[in-house]
């Protein structure tokens, strides 16, 4: 990869510096530097494999939970670095929230699924939960339809609301960013719909990353666009300009589907 | 697609539906079969006795003839009577033909029988008119004709076991005599109301080896206004027991010749009803005792005070009541039934034990004589009118009621009601205490402790290994675990009892000191790993190898308490902690106690819960805990408010597994418990489970006997308990599966 096309973010949330990764001691992730403007949406785009849900989440630290992994390089969070022995992953993903691919509500009431953080951080006073459960149901749009069944288990949700819901149990604990991988993935169109209306209305109060396979969905949603392929990043920038006028050969090929 | 290919595809499917719907509707009969099988044989358990006539006819004999007792011999072939001559008059039971007539020669000539009284087993101790009393066995024996055909009879025959000479000058109302097993002579004349006279014949050897005899001679009087309505005298002649008008028991103990002691005389009903009849139950052990409002209880001496050498006799069982007053009681010669006779000629048969009206015997006419047949099974009663009637009975399990199977009973020479599980003695007479609450006791305490050890053991086991361990520890772990199940229990039974059960006997001090240090020691490990965590390699082993630093722990704490062990036990326990307990905590050390138990039984446990629980610890899908650990919790949290609610059907299931396993385990219960049937929740003893329990006595139990069909019906239960058990368990386990499933 010769050179990268990338643009310089001012006060980036997130700055990644000369990342590599490693899996089992095959590289993944080579020299990635990026910064992640704040209150912006961001998405990470590339074929299967290129490695963006993996930086996705170096930026949480959940790939601590592989065997074998190694990081070299440096993610600074507000310009502290996470991956030094002294970092608290815990109060990290407190910070850096996160939605997945398929929902996955805790097998608990609905109540209980938005107010989980506070929960494990200690927090027992009802009306600073019910006033967060509200908070974050209306945030993530669903609190008209759940408003009265709140003891429900949230296993009764519909898949959308289900995603939703763990959207709203992402922002109950008021996180800087929201790390999304492929949140639409196993959505229907509608639900994806809504889905897509709500990041843009978190973007006014949270960074968000969001790994999409969608090209549309990039479009329609990010505001700002990066293109990994086989680990290394190939080019960052504005959504609009990356998709009207792509600076590399490879992102062109992508976007308007050669491969992928 | 070929044709013939789908009709042979389509073929096999409808083989193997068919083959397995077979094989699960197999399964499934089977275990029914086995529980009707075994249900089955404990219902005569439960039947209701029943009395068969046999035989019925006029009795032949003259009509001046007078009849004083009448017998039947055990197979019910051959009756007979006595008569006022002092004449045994034979029948055979067919048609009440007369066969022959056995004068038991009197003393004297003419002399006739005042008083007849029945002995036991076909003996009758005669009063004869001229103050003489003789003591006559009939005999009968089968006979086999070898000349005819090896035909079949009973042959009959009387005996003389022994006279007792006139001892005074009146003519007794009634007499009774005795011969002991050291052939001593008991004589006791029931002389007016309120005297008796006892008079005893003592046979020495001296030392030239001549025998000699020694006759002691003395007269009891009533203590007050009274008079004697009935009584009894025990076999070998050392206890009398006297019912009085007024209501009173009197019991005075004859052991030593010349010195009769009264030791009891107490009223026996607040009413102050007047007693009419006294027996002694089979086992000389028991009073039975009738009285005018026709009520049957039985009394026997117990222990005033704990410890207290002096017993009273006090009312144990209270039988059935006629509507008349009890005019007679006899005894089974083969358990503790007693046959009693109301004024108005019926007869009722009880039993002592289970206290259960076994049967109503009677006829349109008044029965008057009656008696048992030696073998219990049948007795012969005569009607006033000279009818014999031989009825057959039915009744093969008379001691067993829900009662004595369940329930707290007054066993003889017990000082109060209790659970007791002891089926045979070396002796015939023995009460058979048939209570199958300390089994079931035992099965559930032993049950308790060995999941007390397990559960937690198991459990955290698991979670360690499913969620913090390195998964490449986890492939060693697992089927280590998993072979630990496959290990025979009689290994392990026979390890516990003969190894572990001495050393822990002896390190005792040491085991409880352990497990007090090893939380300690491990609560101090890990403050003290709380300071150096962060170096890094330290860092590495805190991620899936910390048992590597746990371990040393563990080892240097079990070190510590061993040595530590004996100088505690110096210092706390004066020496020796199993004499401590015995002295200041009551509490008797049984080496094969529950603490082996635990081990032993935890051992076989552990690998079942621990499998079944990993299993589903690690099936809980991954995105869960990524989302809790996305949301920030710790690893501990992730386990608890995540991954253990949503694998809680499976642990659920796990343990009620191994407790269904715990249960029914046999083998090692069987080597390390002791077996004795005690209730009591120490630790430091043992006990005797449902299922070891079947193991030791159902070789000894006779086939279709009443302990036979009571280990079948522990059997039951221990089917029942399991069965309830892994029910409840399956319909928790769906509900706990509804709430936290779905994936």
């Amino acid at each position: 990869m010769s050179e990268i096309a990338t643009i310089k973010v001012t006060d980036p949330v997130i700055e990644v510096e000369n990342l590599d990764f490693y899996y089992s001691g095959s590289k993944a992730l080579h020299g990635i530097n990026l910064g992640f403007p704040r209150k912006h949406v961001t998405a990470l785009i590339g074929p299967s494999g290129c490695g963006k849900s993996t930086l996705l989440r170096c930026f949480n630290r959940m790939n601590d939970l592989i065997d074998n992994i190694d990081v070299q390089g440096h993610v600074l969070l507000n310009g502290n670095d996470i991956y030094t022995s002294s970092t608290d992953v815990i109060e990290l993903r407190r910070r850096v929230g996160m939605v997945f691919q398929k929902s996955n509500p805790f097998p608990k009431s609905i109540y209980e699924n938005v107010i989980f953080g506070l929960r494990i951080a200690g927090v027992k006073n009802k009306s600073v939960l019910d006033e967060t459960v509200e908070r974050s149901l209306k945030g993530a749009a669903l609190w008209e339809e759940v408003k009265d069944r709140l003891n429900e288990s949230a296993l009764s949700l519909s898949g959308g609301q289900m995603q939703r819901l763990c959207i709203a149990r992402a922002i109950a604990v008021n996180p800087e960013i929201i790390l999304m991988d492929e949140p639409c993935s196993a959505l229907d169109p509608k639900s994806t719909a809504r889905v897509e209306e709500l990041i843009g209305e978190l973007r006014e109060n949270y960074t968000i990353i969001i790994v999409t396979h969608n090209m549309q969905q990039a479009g329609r949603v990010s505001d700002y666009t990066a293109f990994l392929y086989e680990g290394f990043l190939v080019e960052f920038g504005l959504t609009e300009k990356m998709f009207m006028k792509p600076r590399k050969k490879q992102t062109e090929d992508y976007i308007t589907g050669r491969f992928g | 697609m070929n044709e013939r290919f789908r009709i042979r595809a389509k073929r096999n499917d409808r083989i193997a539906k068919w083959v397995i719907t077979l094989g699960g509707m197999l399964v499934i009969f089977s275990v029914v079969f086995i529980l009707l099988l075994i249900t089955n044989t404990t219902l005569p358990l439960f039947q209701k006795p029943s009395a068969d006539i046999f035989a019925k006819f006029l009795l032949p004999k003259e009509p001046t003839q007078e009849v004083l007792a009448i017998g039947v011999d055990e197979y019910l072939e051959t009756g007979f009577f006595l008569d006022r001559e002092g004449v045994f008059n034979f029948f055979e039971n067919q048609q009440g033909l007369a066969t022959d007539q056995h004068s038991s020669s009197p003393p004297a000539e003419n002399a006739e029988l005042a008083s007849v009284e029945s002995v036991g087993r076909l003996q009758y101790s005669l009063l004869w008119d001229d103050g003489t009393l003789t003591l006559e066995q009939v005999n009968f024996r089968p006979f086999f004709d070898e000349e005819n055909n090896n035909r079949r009879s009973i042959v009959h025959s009387v005996t003389r076991k022994a006279v007792f000479p006139s001892s005074n000058e009146d003519l007794p109302i009634m007499s009774m005599g005795r011969v002991s097993s050291e052939g001593r002579l008991t004589r006791v004349d029931h002389l007016s109301a309120e005297r008796l006279m006892v008079t005893q014949t003592v046979i020495s050897e001296t030392l030239l080896g001549d025998q000699e005899e020694e006759h002691f001679s003395e007269v009891l009087e009533l203590p007050g206004q009274d008079a004697i309505k009935a009584l009894a005298l025990n076999n070998q002649g050392t206890e009398l027991y006297a019912g009085t008008e007024a209501g009173y028991l009197l019991r005075w103990s004859l052991s030593e010749a010349g010195g009769a002691k009264l030791l009891d005389h107490i009223q026996a009903f607040t009413d102050g009803r007047e007693i009419t009849a006294l027996t002694l139950v089979f086992g000389d052990y028991s009073l039975a005792v009738g009285d005018t409002q026709g009520q049957v209880s039985t009394w026997f001496p117990v222990r005033t005070e704990k410890n207290s050498a002096r017993k009273i006799l006090k009312r144990i069982h209270t039988l059935s009541k006629h509507d008349t007053a009890v005019i007679d009681i006899q005894p089974s010669l083969r358990n503790k039934s007693v046959l009693s006779l109301g004024g108005d000629g019926f007869l009722h048969l009880d039993h002592m034990t289970s206290e259960r009206h076994l049967l109503d015997l009677g006829n349109h006419v008044p029965l008057f004589q009656y008696a048992f047949s030696t073998r219990g099974d049948g007795l012969i009663a005569l009607t006033e009118e000279s009818r014999a009637i031989i009825w057959k009975l039915d009744n093969p399990h008379p001691e067993v009621s829900w009662k004595t199977l369940f329930g707290k009973v007054w066993y003889e020479g017990y000082d109060e009601p209790a659970y007791v599980w002891q089926s045979s003695s070396a002796n015939d007479d023995f009460e058979p205490k048939l209570s199958l609450t300390p089994l079931i006791f035992g099965t559930l305490k032993g049950t308790f402790y060995a999941m007390v050890f397990a559960v937690p053991l198991a459990l955290f086991g698991a979670i360690y290994t499913s969620q913090f361990c390195r998964p490449r520890l986890r492939e060693i772990i697992k089927p280590t675990v998993e072979i630990m199940a496959a290990i025979p229990t009689v290994i392990i039974g026979f390890l516990a009892a003969l190894w572990l059960a001495p050393l822990i006997e002896e390190s005792l001090g040491a085991v409880f000191l352990s497990i007090v240090f090893v939380p300690v020691g491990l609560m101090l490990a890990i403050i003290i790993w709380q300071f150096i965590r962060r170096n890094d390699p330290l860092k590495k082993l805190e991620r899936g190898y910390e048992f590597l630093a746990i371990a040393p722990v563990l080892v240097l704490s079990i070190a510590i308490a061993t040595t530590l062990g004996p100088m505690a036990e110096d210092l706390l326990f004066a020496g020796d902690l199993k004499q401590w307990l015995f002295e200041e905590a009551g509490t008797r050390y049984d080496p094969r106690n529950c603490i082996v138990i635990a081990f032993a039984m935890g051992f076989a446990v552990i690998p079942i819960i621990f499998t079944i629980a990993e299993d589903s610890l690690s099936n809980v899908p991954p995105a869960l805990k990524a989302a809790s650990l996305a949301c920030g919790a710790s690893r501990w949290q992730t386990v608890w408010r995540v991954i253990l609610p949503s694998a809680s059907p499976g642990i659920f299931a796990g343990t009620m597994i191994g407790f269904g396993r715990a249960v029914g385990e046999t083998m090692i219960v069987l080597m390390a418990t002791g077996n004795t049937a005690i209730m009591d929740l120490s630790i430091f003893n043992g006990m005797r489970p449902l299922s070891s329990n079947i193991a030791v006595e159902i070789p000894e139990a006779p086939h279709g006997g009443t302990l036979y069909r009571t280990l079948f019906l522990s059997a039951v239960i221990l089917f029942l308990m399991t069965f309830v058990v892994n029910t409840v368990a399956e319909v928790i386990r769906q509900r706990l599966r509804k709430k936290y499933g779905r994936f």
